[in-house]
């Protein structure tokens, strides 16, 4: 007799949302994962489809609606596996668990998207996104300030406002840097965590705003780091905004990822009331596969190897980055815990291109598991290897979240199309 | 534009600066052309090494003594750029045992100070090599920091009136009735022409020699030699370790800044300007590095390069490229060529710059009439700025610990600070992070420049007024460049840091959808980097230079 409905390893966007909707339907769901997943580095938005062809520097405005022909020139891209509608569904069901169970709020639909400015003062267009960076949309236009602290080297202000007026995107930005208050002030080495729990303190707000006093009142929106709180996070927001009395928004930085911990962390909760079970820092070494079903996994515990057995299984463990592929010298690339065939070439020229900033995507990141319509890993006669293993998200052959800016939009709907099938 | 002086050098290596600084020291008027930035051919791409001699000591006795010999003047003359690290010589199950006793027995001849430690003094000093070493000695090996000496060398010829001209590029020799008397150099920032008159030319271009020459008429058959390197990303050891053969591919491992660099590969290539690192040499190094070191392979490869040697053949005759001569060749053209005033320096080590600066010069003074004695082994350099280099990653975090370095702490894999950048970016007029990296490291570090290269850029966009235009191509030039040298070495958790990069620079940044294309005076103000593209992975070029290994 099998312990959980369900199995799910990687705690990233695809593990923690498929692990929230099993166990919000009742399923007796176990979430394991090495570590704090892809969440804790990535903007905290949902990137469904950015950029159309991926080359273009033209954001994407309706990403639904661009879909199809983001399908027709990347064919082998799993967004065709899955299809529009569980696209669609994903984003829905992703707004749902964020706002019936968890503290934040996201903004956005799958037909719109938001364009935000970037750390460099680029444009970023997303789906979703979180009140405070969606308080940042460019189309809005009128006068913005970036400001900038000094103790923090993970954000430039004067280059982010460069850029964004140079690209006229309507909006006009100036651009300010302070001194942090105490007790941050000249500690020269801060990162985007510390300086989040010290907003959660008035006083610290307080004179915040006091150093802005005189520069803000020309403008109609202020912007700042990602790093307005984490855990008081909407109360620091609302606080600032009533103070300056203007629109505060946040620009993501360099990780540790502000936005990303909190959705991190709201996910998190969410699952664990649902009833979930979750182990974070055990690593699933090995999964046995006989006749069709995976029957056991092994998880790595402190002093032992532990099985773990479930009707159930969703390898949710990444791409390259997340450790869910891996690589070594000779050119070898395999899935580290079921043993899934990759197909790939041994000869390590093939798996780059020429330039480091290629939006065609880097030939090794299109490496993953090949897939059916249900998400089972198949071999190369397209067989299924296991009807009671799933894959989701990055581990998927093709799903290389560089081609359009899809990671995201990825997760969602490989997590609303595994859902369907065992809820 | 027009210049004059007496003696003018072409080449920005080590050789081309420590001959500018003889002859500025012995009192003459001299200009130095460099088509990139100091030390940015060979001298900025081999391994590191201040050679004892020891590599050379059974096959070229002659080469060996002229190391030992400038290895100890240079020791003395550039106490700053040396870190002296000692050096092994290990006979590993690999190495054939009888060599062991002719290596030892040809050090003593040729002079070079060896002594054979037993080997759990050799595992004492170096807890990480091979248990199964059979022999050990030591040597005077050192490494050598090639952008503080080039520097040093250019600053100390400046106290005696020297210019250096940097991203000038010579594009022709002037020629009259058979006599040299200047050249044309093209400012590769700003596309603007310098002629510069001199009574003498010296070709100081190393493995680009033969192409100079023949600017002037003359012919001059330099091979050029690749030899691949790759960084590790951690110090494994902390003396240079040889392997006790004679001399082959993959057997040195010198520790230098907080990596250790394991090389060489040695592949006569066609063109010294393009030129392919190829997998079999990466596998190569990796498989000689896990003999020295049984745990080498844990470690991560952070980023192959390679340089190219010039060897210098009198006859263009012979491929076995280990069997050219390391000497060096000085050659007057008079009688070489018929073609007066220019003279060629080339060929060579590292560690003999001084020598062949020395002998360049006695001929220039033979050749202009004139007799002054050369000074340079006797005359201790000044530091550039003074100031002290940190060798061991270990003496900047002592430095940081103890509240000594001040400021922010922008490249966190090599310990650079705000401060340090903001002083070196008043002293530079290019706005190349490239060059902030030779000067400081920033971005060779573990994570080869994910986090640090955002900062830097945001940091030289502050102070220098630079447009975001301009920024922003600083800052896919420098990742493009550190791309060129990591994507031959990517695999395993190294490729998972490239990933971690990409998510970066692409995802959060967006840097690929910003506007870089720059023009006109925008462009003359970033300065060019592609005399940085020294090695490309073209098909073409990995197969030519396969068949001709």
């Amino acid at each position: 007799m099998s312990r959980y409905d369900v199995v799910v390893i990687g705690a990233g966007l695809a593990g923690l949302t498929t692990a929230c909707q099993l166990a919000q339907a009742q399923k007796k769901v176990l979430l394991v994962s090495t570590g704090g997943g892809a969440l804790l580095l990535a903007s905290g938005c949902i990137d469904v489809l950015g950029f159309q062809p991926a080359t273009s520097k033209q954001p994407v405005t309706d990403p639904l609606g661009k879909l199809d022909a983001f399908l027709a020139e990347a064919p082998d891209h799993p967004y065709n596996i899955v299809g529009k509608a569980n696209v669609q569904t994903g984003i829905e069901t992703f707004w749902e668990i964020i706002h019936n169970s968890t503290a934040l709020e996201y903004w956005g639909a799958a037909d719109k998207n938001w364009l935000l400015p970037s750390a460099a003062g680029a444009v970023h267009p997303t789906c979703l996104a979180p009140t405070s960076l969606a308080n940042g949309e460019l189309t809005k236009g009128g006068k913005m300030l970036i400001v900038g602290f000094r103790e923090l080297r993970d954000f430039y202000p004067a280059l982010i406002t460069q850029n964004l007026n140079e690209q006229d995107l309507g909006v006009e930005a100036a651009s300010s840097v302070i001194n942090a208050p105490e007790p941050l002030a000249k500690n020269m080495n801060i990162t985007p965590l510390e300086l989040a729990k010290a907003f959660e303190r008035s006083d610290f707000r307080r004179k915040v705003v006091q150093s802005l006093q005189g520069q803000s009142k020309q403008f109609n929106r202020i912007g700042f780091p990602a790093v307005l709180g984490l855990k008081q996070h909407a109360e620091v927001l609302a606080d600032l905004e009533r103070m300056l009395g203007k629109t505060v928004f946040e620009i993501s930085t360099l990780p540790p990822s502000v936005p990303g911990r909190r959705l991190f962390e709201g996910l998190k909760a969410s699952f664990l009331q649902a009833g979930g079970r979750l182990i974070i820092g055990s690593k699933v070494v090995e999964g046995l596969i006989e006749n069709g079903r995976v029957s056991q996994i092994q998880m790595e515990t402190a002093n032992r190897l532990r099985p773990l057995t479930a009707e159930n299984y969703v390898l949710a463990t990444g791409g390259i980055y997340g450790g869910g592929i891996q690589t070594d010298l000779d050119g070898q690339v395999w899935e580290p815990i079921f043993g899934l065939p990759v197909e790939s070439d041994s000869n390590r020229h093939t798996w780059f291109s020429e330039r480091f900033l290629s939006n065609a995507g880097q030939p090794v990141s299109q490496y993953g598991i090949q897939v059916n319509e249900k998400l089972n890993p198949v071999d190369s006669n397209k067989t299924p290897i296991a009807e009671n293993l799933f894959i989701a998200g990055a581990t998927i052959a093709g799903a290389d979240w560089t081609r359009g800016r899809t990671g995201d939009g990825l997760a969602l709907a490989t997590a609303a199309t595994i859902t369907k099938q065992i809820a | 534009m027009k210049k004059s002086t007496e003696v003018l050098v072409i080449g920005g290596g080590v050789t081309g600066c420590g001959v500018l600084f003889d002859l500025a020291q012995r009192g003459f008027k001299c200009i130095l052309l460099e088509r990139g930035g100091l030390s940015m051919g060979t001298s900025g791409r081999f391994h590191g090494l201040l050679h004892s001699g020891g590599r050379y000591v059974t096959n070229d006795p002659d080469a060996a003594r002229e190391c030992i010999e400038e290895n100890m003047i240079l020791r003395k003359v550039m106490p700053h750029a040396i870190e002296d690290t000692g050096g092994l010589f290990v006979t590993t199950p690999w190495d054939p045992p009888e060599f062991a006793d002719k290596f030892y027995q040809a050090c003593l001849n040729v002079g070079i100070p060896v002594e054979e430690i037993s080997i759990s003094e050799c595992l004492r000093r170096e807890p990480l090599l091979n248990p199964d070493i059979s022999r050990a000695f030591t040597v005077p090996d050192g490494s050598v920091e090639t952008w503080e000496a080039c520097q040093t060398l250019t600053e100390n010829a400046a106290a005696y009136g020297a210019e250096t001209l940097t991203y000038h590029q010579v594009v022709d020799i002037l020629v009259e009735n058979n006599k040299v008397v200047g050249a044309v150099a093209k400012n590769t920032v700003n596309g603007e022409e310098v002629t510069i008159e001199a009574d003498l030319v010296v070709s100081a271009a190393g493995a680009w020699g033969g192409k100079i020459a023949a600017m002037a008429g003359c012919d001059v058959t330099v091979y050029a030699g690749k030899g691949t390197m790759i960084a590790m990303n951690y110090r494994m050891v902390n003396t240079v370790v040889n392997r006790c053969l004679p001399p082959d591919d993959g057997d040195i491992l010198v520790p230098i800044g907080s990596v250790a660099v394991i090389g060489t590969t040695s592949v006569r290539v066609e063109n010294p300007d393009s030129y392919a690192i190829e997998d079999w040499e990466i596998k190569l190094m990796m498989d000689e590095g896990e003999k020295l070191v049984p745990s080498f392979k844990k470690f991560r490869a952070l980023r192959a390069w390679a340089g190219v040697r010039p060897l210098y053949q009198e006859k263009s005759a012979g491929m076995d490229l280990r069997d050219v001569t390391r000497k060096y060749a000085l050659l007057d053209h008079t009688p070489h060529d018929g073609v007066d005033n220019f003279v060629t320096i080339t060929g060579g080590k590292w560690t003999t710059y001084r020598m062949m600066a020395e002998d360049t010069v006695d001929l220039v003074c033979k050749k202009l009439g004139t007799e002054r004695p050369c000074r340079t082994a006797e005359t201790t350099l000044d530091p550039p700025h003074g100031q002290q280099k940190f060798f061991k990653l270990t003496q900047r975090l002592e430095k940081l610990e103890k509240g000594e370095l001040d400021g922010q702490l922008i490249c966190e894999c090599e310990i650079v600070t705000r401060p340090q950048i903001e002083e070196n970016l008043k002293d530079n007029d290019w706005n190349i992070i490239n060059d902030l990296r030779r000067d400081l490291r920033v971005g060779m570090g573990p994570c080869q420049g994910g986090f640090c290269t955002y900062r830097v850029a945001g940091i030289m966009h502050d102070n220098k007024n630079l447009s975001a235009k301009q920024t922003n191509k600083a800052l896919v030039d420098f990742l493009q460049e550190r791309w060129k040298g990591m994507r031959t070495v990517l695999w395993g958790r190294h490729l998972r840091q490239m990933k971690l990069d990409e998510g970066i620079y692409m995802g959060l940044l967006g840097l690929d959808k910003l506007p870089n294309e720059l023009s006109g005076n925008d462009q003359a103000r970033i300065g060019e980097v592609e005399t940085e593209g020294f090695y490309e992975i073209e098909p073409d070029a990995a197969e030519l230079s396969t068949a001709a290994k």
